[in-house]
């Protein structure tokens, strides 16, 4: 790997050599826990739980950083992956589904998760300046930009088929689940009237 | 001077409010038509019938004063809002005068004690419109907005045929015709506003009032039907023919409706001055009365002898006339008891859109129940008033904890002997 | 120094608490998690109050100028 690097060629060949290509999956797998870690997070923000020892406070401001991260590590998965020419991927791939040559279909829904995310953080970053219902209706394709990014990973890589990127998978797919069922389950107890 | 007329109907023909919240204020689920004697003032044509040309005959054509020249006037005898709050009519003039302004009457009435604004939208709707006119036509603009109860259709066919009358005559107002929902809060302000965006008639927060920022985002005079009534006679006679009824000090007459929610309800027109005495029978003077209705407060006999209709007294004596609401106590039956039947309907009544209300009228309600039937302390139900006022998006909770701490201001030893599980009263067969 | 009052939208207040984590020295929670506001915001609490409207949830929480209730 370091000889491909230090080669006369330089940058041209890191480009050719498996590098990028290494660092897409890894932002990848990175990005599918953040976006969990993330999901998990924006879930426990709604419930009204009453923490004696956990601030709310703490959980909103997890939320927000680590989804900041996630859009970091998106940034960064998206770059790798168009840099890279060991596989086709134009930019616009990126942004437009279905337009890549290389598995368009599973390409498509990573790009269309990418820009429902890409929706979702705008609306965030301007929160104040504009209205609450908008804003919610259009936070929660999160949940759905969360699920492509899962199906778009199990896809695309060869590293699900593998028993710890399964695992991973698996995992994800749980804490969200139990993090949706607690949130429900908190709902229908009766102890606090909510609207 | 005044003639009693005989029972005009405008009850309602099936109210879907008593399908899901049986009133246990009233012996029966069907309301009783009130009776509605003539006035000096407002129900001076009430005779007459309701039509457009007898109205005319009466009173000429309709009057067009300037809105600076009306605000002035209304200053000028003080001209209060009659829908409970008794904002001065004046300043809203002044601040909805501005461009593309929208007047609303409201006549939604929500409070079931109070008769008076279906009284005048069945019996002497042009009234009403005359004022709305005029008022529309000083501030510069033509829509109107009318929103009745949708639990009186008669009234509604009513107003109905009074605007066609009027848009035949030649009138160029742009009449619209709004149904209020079957509830308490229907009639209060926000509320309305939201019934004319569309959304549902329910309250929501303030920001700025209405005649800044009102329906939809344009400088809005809502008031209360009466208020219309009062302005349009006001603009018809002057300031000097608006103060030939009443006092020096507080001119003018308002609608008062007594017994509204019981057997006999009636709603007369009354001068400001009115001894109490002539109001109500000698029989009815010697009980605690309500006075403003399920938000008002309390009165006891001894303070009721010297009292007289008057903004200023009744304020003096602790209390408000809100909508001119005058409920006597029946005789023998126990003033607490009846509260908390009330506060049981207006927790009942709530929005149900925040929190505080949500939660804090029910507890209240539960807390009220536990001391008047079940020998439970005054401390929760003191705290729970505390806790219910000013957190809410109208003035629900406000006005029921407003009820509950002059109940417990003005009859302390009833207070106290049901603290032993001991009363003096009757009237829990009906109310308990 | 100006004084500003913190007023609560009710029907979108979802007692969720935050308000009262960030200025608890002006705002406490009743037995149902609404906020409670005991004072107007003025001074140095004025910079933890706009924070506070920042973090709201469901931005129920606004800094009004006039200190009167329409």
């Amino acid at each position: 790997m370091i000889d491909s690097l230090l080669s006369p060629a330089g940058p041209t060949s890191f480009m050719n050599g498996p590098q990028l290509w290494f660092a897409n999956r890894g932002t990848g797998f990175v990005l599918l826990l953040l976006l969990t870690l993330a999901t998990m997070l924006g879930v426990l923000s709604t419930a009204r739980m009453s923490p004696r020892r956990w601030p709310r406070m703490l959980t909103q401001g997890l939320h927000r950083n680590v989804s900041m991260l996630a859009v970091t590590f998106l940034a960064a998965h998206v770059a790798t992956a168009v840099a890279d020419t060991f596989v086709d991927i134009a930019w616009y791939n990126a942004f437009v589904p279905g337009t890549g040559t290389y598995k368009p279909l599973w390409l498509g829904l990573g790009a269309l998760g990418l820009d429902l995310l890409i929706a979702v953080t705008a609306t965030s970053l301007l929160r104040h300046r504009m209205s609450h219902r908008p804003w919610r209706a259009i936070h929660a394709a999160a949940y759905a930009a969360w699920g492509l990014g899962l199906v778009h990973g199990l896809q695309m890589g060869t590293d699900a088929g593998s028993p710890w990127g399964a695992a991973l998978n698996y995992g994800c797919i749980a804490v969200v689940l139990a993090a949706v069922l607690a949130r429900l389950g908190l709902l229908l107890r009766p102890k606090l009237v909510t609207s | 001077m005044t003639a009693v007329t005989t029972v005009l109907p405008i009850s309602p023909q099936g109210s879907p409010a008593s399908a899901t919240a049986p009133l246990r204020l009233v012996r029966s689920e069907a309301r009783m038509d009130p009776v509605v004697t003539q006035g000096p003032a407002l129900l001076a044509g009430i005779t007459a019938g309701p039509g457009l040309e007898a109205h005319r005959h009466r009173v000429g054509p309709a009057a067009r004063p300037s809105a600076d020249e009306l605000a002035g006037w209304a200053r000028a005898v003080d001209l209060r809002g009659r829908g409970g709050a008794g904002f001065p009519a004046a300043i809203k003039l002044v601040s909805a005068h501005r461009r593309r302004a929208v007047v609303v009457v409201n006549a939604a009435e929500g409070e079931p004690a109070s008769r008076k604004d279906a009284a005048l939208m069945a019996l002497a709707p042009h009234v009403v419109l005359d004022g709305a006119a005029a008022v529309a036509h000083g501030l510069g603009t033509r829509e109107v907005h009318v929103v009745v109860p949708s639990e009186l259709p008669s009234v509604r066919a009513g107003v109905a045929e009074a605007l066609r009358e009027r848009v035949c005559a030649g009138e160029r107002v742009k009449w619209q015709l709004h149904d209020a929902a079957a509830r308490f809060v229907a009639g209060q302000a926000s509320a309305v506003l939201e019934l004319l965006a569309g959304r549902e008639n329910l309250p929501v927060t303030t920001w700025e009032p209405a005649t800044i920022s009102g329906h939809r985002r344009r400088p809005t005079l809502l008031s209360n039907a009466e208020t219309y009534a009062q302005l349009g006679h006001l603009a018809r006679v002057g300031p000097h023919g608006y103060a030939a009824h009443g006092t020096a000090a507080e001119p003018g007459t308002t609608l008062v409706t007594l017994r509204g929610d019981g057997w006999d309800p009636s709603v007369r027109e009354v001068a400001y001055g009115t001894p109490l005495a002539d109001i109500l029978t000698r029989s009815e003077m010697g009980q605690p009365l309500l006075l403003g209705g399920y938000h008002g407060t309390w009165l006891k006999p001894a303070q009721m002898q010297a009292l007289a209709l008057s903004r200023a007294d009744i304020a003096e004596a602790g209390a408000t006339l809100g909508a001119g609401v005058l409920l006597p106590l029946t005789a023998g039956w126990c003033p607490l008891v009846r509260t908390e039947a009330l506060v049981d309907y207006l927790a009942r009544q709530s929005a149900r859109r925040c929190g505080p209300c949500r939660n804090g009228l029910p507890a209240l309600a539960g807390a009220l129940g536990d001391l008047v039937h079940r020998g439970g302390r005054v401390g929760p139900v003191a705290e729970l008033c505390g806790l219910v006022a000013g957190r809410g998006a109208c003035a629900h909770p406000d006005g029921t904890a407003r009820l509950v701490t002059s109940m417990l201001t003005r009859f302390p030893e009833e207070v106290d002997l049901h603290s032993l599980g001991e009363c003096r009263g009757g009237g829990q067969e009906v109310f308990g | 120094m100006s004084v500003h009052t913190l007023r609560v939208d009710w029907p979108s207040c979802q007692a969720h608490g935050l308000c009262a984590e960030i200025l608890p020295e002006i705002v406490s929670l009743d037995q149902w998690g609404y906020p409670i506001v005991h004072e107007p915001v003025s001074g140095q609490v004025l910079d933890m109050a706009r924070n506070a409207v920042k973090a709201c949830p469901t931005l129920a929480l606004r800094l009004t100028q006039a200190s009167k209730r329409h």
